[in-house]
């Protein structure tokens, strides 16, 4: 790919402006024809915004978007539909119960009087697979396909609408090295044919592997763009994080280092999920678990707390070996500050209070009975313990704002005798105010002596609040950060699969 | 190994659960297969079966229709009402019969797919004004009191009747309809969208297809077939009163259920419900002959519904779990 083709798609200046914020600023983003254009970015860097406008899903505020040369304007999936955009998305977009030809043309059959032509419809979209050879029939009903499968029908939809940019969201995340091998050759054939590919992905290698070029965006603004042969994996990193000195995090380095083991977790495996996962919390310590969405991380903390099954393995509480089960593991002093707040985390209909006692009946109702005086006095610990506001413990917690709906979360189990608390993702979706408040509680926990497991996916979190960290990519640990130092590059080219000195193939 | 569909297994099971059913009938005792046995339950399996083509169309879509029946007493009563109390010609009034009926569907469509009130709650409600209607224009004796009206007339009571060899009309209007349904759902647009819309809503609104369009054919059908099912029962009852058709809704929902129709919706077909209708109307009749309390009947029934309930909710996530752990054990072996 050395001679340069033609530009198809081109975003000039574009601008998005959310509630005062730039979420982008003046973005400049161009596709050449048949060309595997990667789109790079930290969380939040303004990669799903742009690809959002690009769908139509969003309006932009300023900036021209050219197809072909021309001036579009996109308003809606249809004008990005007929302007030859496609996206396949993560959340596959195919219906289950219809076969793969009834889905290709769905809203589009072949047809007379409303009757369908079958066989026309499955001879077009058999044709249609044979001239790409991939695995699966026309004929197949979707649901039982496999997910690498379901994509292919995916990419099959957008090719049968002529597209001509098709966008691909993070499309390995959930398929297997094998099934990714077969994607990366059907993007080949697509390049081959034409077809420009806008690919996002976390996995740095894969990235650098299959892209002509890379278009990086940090803080909603262009980083830079770098084409294939000038690729060098660290300075992409650097640019993807935009520091250029390396922070450190010896300054939280444990100082009792020497504690006991509160919790440990011995060659912990369930299948499909999470493989041969060792480690141990001390008491007093924050240990992190980080690394991309879908490598186990979440998983491995949901078995521990008893929410979830594990295959083999063992958990150790205080030196003993437990077999969790939630309320086992209440009983035993766990907490859990589950991923989802919304849906996992708290009941929105009821009070800080109701919200807060429903972890300490326990104590509260030795009887069966309640008494409110009881009920409104551990409502208020919690309201004080977590600097919650409005500190009205009557209020209900969905009329909360997400950092104050949070913190009635910690409140349920801050309130109990804390031996291990388990933390997942506690600050996405919440102010950066709010965010340091939920810091100082977490260490504030540490410094009493709980052991603290949590998983977050943001690295300048995971930085600020370790004292230890592991990685995790694909259910398996592969990297610990114990010496109290590490840096965002490290972390970042770790969870992408970059270990120690391996470089790109 | 391709796993199996849940669409295939459920067909297996009902069939199974319909011959087993028959053998054990047919060996116990010595009229069940007697030819006019046959067309008796055909007769009776009807009735259910037509009311049951549109509920299963509703289901399909991921709702469900509990007014059919009380719709069907609803047209019986409005038919009985204008011949009693009007001097209108037969045409007349079924040509308002005919647009009670779509109307009927019209209202369910409506409160469904405009309004967005959930399926089951919005038919239950409907059911209930369509009742309340039925008793308004049930036809009253000169002290005010409900009574149930005689259909002299002879074009009706002639569509009570049966061909020489003993079929009757309203088994084989119940075939027909089945077949155009079955048509409509397998070689249509109509039919594709139906199944996309309850298969994944918000899938198939991406591919352009009217949530509201889709809504208002199934429930317009199902109108329609209340129509139909109320004239042939008109022919079958020669007579009229509140309590007609009440008692259809459930068993055709049953009989939808047991067929492979599933409430999340995207699965179920005609010939499924065809066999689910069956299998309601052997199981009644069969347990007539055996002195089974209707007690009995009703349990029996209960049970299966249950278990096949039970089926579909576990089904497609035991499998996925399974293929899953699957796929890990295979990694482990590749050694990644």
């Amino acid at each position: 790919m050395s001679e340069k083709r033609e530009v198809l798609f081109e975003m000039k200046n574009i601008e998005k402006i959310f509630s005062h914020v730039h979420a982008l600023d003046h973005v400049n983003f161009d596709v050449r024809k048949g060309e595997v254009h990667a789109l790079l970015g930290e969380n939040g860097a303004g990669k799903s915004t742009l690809i959002k406008i690009l769908t139509g899903v969003y309006k932009k505020d300023g900036g021209q978007i050219f197809m072909d040369g021309k001036e579009i304007e996109i308003n809606s999936r249809e004008d990005a539909a007929n302007a030859g955009i496609a996206v396949i998305f993560q959340e596959l977009s195919l219906i289950p119960t219809l076969s793969v030809y009834q889905n290709i043309l769905l809203g589009k059959e072949i047809s007379k009087f409303g009757f369908i032509s079958d066989r026309a419809e499955k001879k077009q979209i058999q044709d249609l697979i044979d001239n790409y050879g991939f695995p699966v029939k026309a004929t197949d009903i979707v649901e039982t396909l496999s997910v690498a499968q379901k994509q292919m029908v995916e990419i099959l939809k957008a090719l049968a609408t002529d597209a001509k940019l098709i966008i691909m969201d993070e499309p390995t995340a959930s398929l297997s090295s094998r099934e990714s091998e077969l994607l990366f050759k059907i993007i080949n054939q697509l390049r081959e044919k034409e077809v420009s590919i806008i690919y996002i992905s976390h996995r740095l290698e894969e990235v650098f592997n299959l892209s002509d070029r890379i278009t990086i965006l940090r803080d909603g603004k262009n980083a830079g763009v770098i084409e294939k042969e000038d690729i060098v994996p660290s300075e992409v990193v650097k640019m993807m994080i935009g520091k250029e000195v390396s922070e450190s995090t010896a300054s939280r380095e444990l100082k009792t280092s020497n504690a006991e083991n509160v919790l440990e977790v011995k060659n912990l495996t369930h299948l499909g999920y999470f493989n041969d996962v060792s480690f141990e919390v001390k008491k007093g310590e924050v240990l992190v678990l980080t690394g991309l969405v879908g490598s186990g991380r979440t998983e491995v903390v949901r078995s521990i707390y008893g929410a979830d099954p594990y295959d083999s393995g063992e958990i150790l509480f205080e030196g003993k070996p437990i077999k969790p089960t939630v309320r086992r593991s209440v009983a035993n002093g766990f907490g859990l500050i589950p991923e989802d707040r919304r849906t996992q985390g708290f009941s929105p209909l009821l009070s800080v209070t109701k919200n807060v006692a429903l972890t300490n009946y326990d104590k509260l109702a030795k009887s069966g009975f309640v008494k409110k005086a009881d009920e409104d006095e551990i409502g208020k610990k919690a309201v004080s313990l977590t600097d919650l506001r409005p500190a009205n413990p009557n209020v209900r917690v969905g009329d909360l704002s997400g950092g104050n709906q949070q913190k009635a979360v910690l409140g349920k189990w801050l309130t109990r005798d804390l031996k291990v608390i388990l933390i997942d993702e506690p600050t996405v979706g919440i102010d950066i105010g709010a965010k340091d408040e939920i810091y100082n509680i977490i260490e504030g926990l540490a410094q009493q002596g709980v052991a603290v497991l949590m998983v977050s996916s943001d690295i300048a979190e995971v930085l600020h609040v370790a004292h230890r960290i592991l990685v995790m990519r694909e259910g398996r640990i592969i990297k610990e950060f114990n010496d109290g130092v590490a840096t965002q590059e490290d972390i970042l080219l770790a969870s992408s699969g970059f270990v120690e000195n391996q470089e790109v193939a | 190994m391709k796993q199996m569909r849940q669409e295939t297994i459920r067909r297996i099971i009902s069939l199974v659960l319909l011959v087993v059913l028959t053998i054990i009938f047919t060996l116990t005792t010595d009229t069940f297969l007697s030819w006019d046995n046959i067309t008796s339950m055909l007769r009776e399996a009807a009735f259910i079966g037509i009311i049951a083509i549109g509920i299963t169309l509703c289901i399909i879509t991921g709702g469900n229709n509990l007014s059919g029946g009380l719709a069907l007493g609803m047209v019986c009563m409005v038919f009985a009402h204008l011949y009693h109390y009007t001097s209108m010609s037969l045409l007349g009034i079924v040509l308002v019969c005919l647009a009670a009926g779509l109307i009927s569907g019209v209202f369910n469509g409506f409160v469904v797919s405009v309004l967005q009130i959930n399926d089951f709650i919005a038919t239950l409600s409907t059911g209930m004004i369509f009742q309340g209607i039925t008793y308004i224009l049930a036809v009253r004796n000169q002290y005010g009191s409900i009574t149930s009206e005689m259909i002299k007339n002879p074009t009706i009571q002639s569509l009570g009747g049966k061909f020489s060899n003993g079929i009757y009309y309203v088994t084989i209007a119940w075939l027909i309809m089945t077949l155009i349904a079955q048509i409509l759902l397998k070689k249509t647009k109509i039919g594709t969208y139906i199944y996309a819309m309850g298969s994944k809503r918000t899938s198939a609104e991406y591919s352009g297809i009217s949530f509201i369009k889709i809504k208002m054919t199934v429930f317009i059908i199902a109108g329609f077939c209340s129509f139909v099912g109320a004239m042939f029962m008109l022919g079958r009852m020669g007579t009229c009163d509140v309590e007609t058709g009440a008692a259809l809704s459930l068993q055709a929902v049953s009989a939808s259920v047991i067929g492979g129709a599933v409430f999340s919706g995207g699965r179920g077909d005609m010939i499924g419900t065809l066999i689910g209708v069956l299998f309601m109307q052997v199981l009644r009749n069969g347990v007539l002959k055996f002195n089974m309390t209707t007690a009995q009947q009703a349990i029996i029934s209960g049970i299966i519904i249950v278990l096949m309930l039970v089926f579909d909710a576990y089904y497609n996530e035991f499998m996925q779990k399974r293929a899953t752990r699957a796929a890990a054990i295979a990694r482990e072996k590749e050694g990644r």
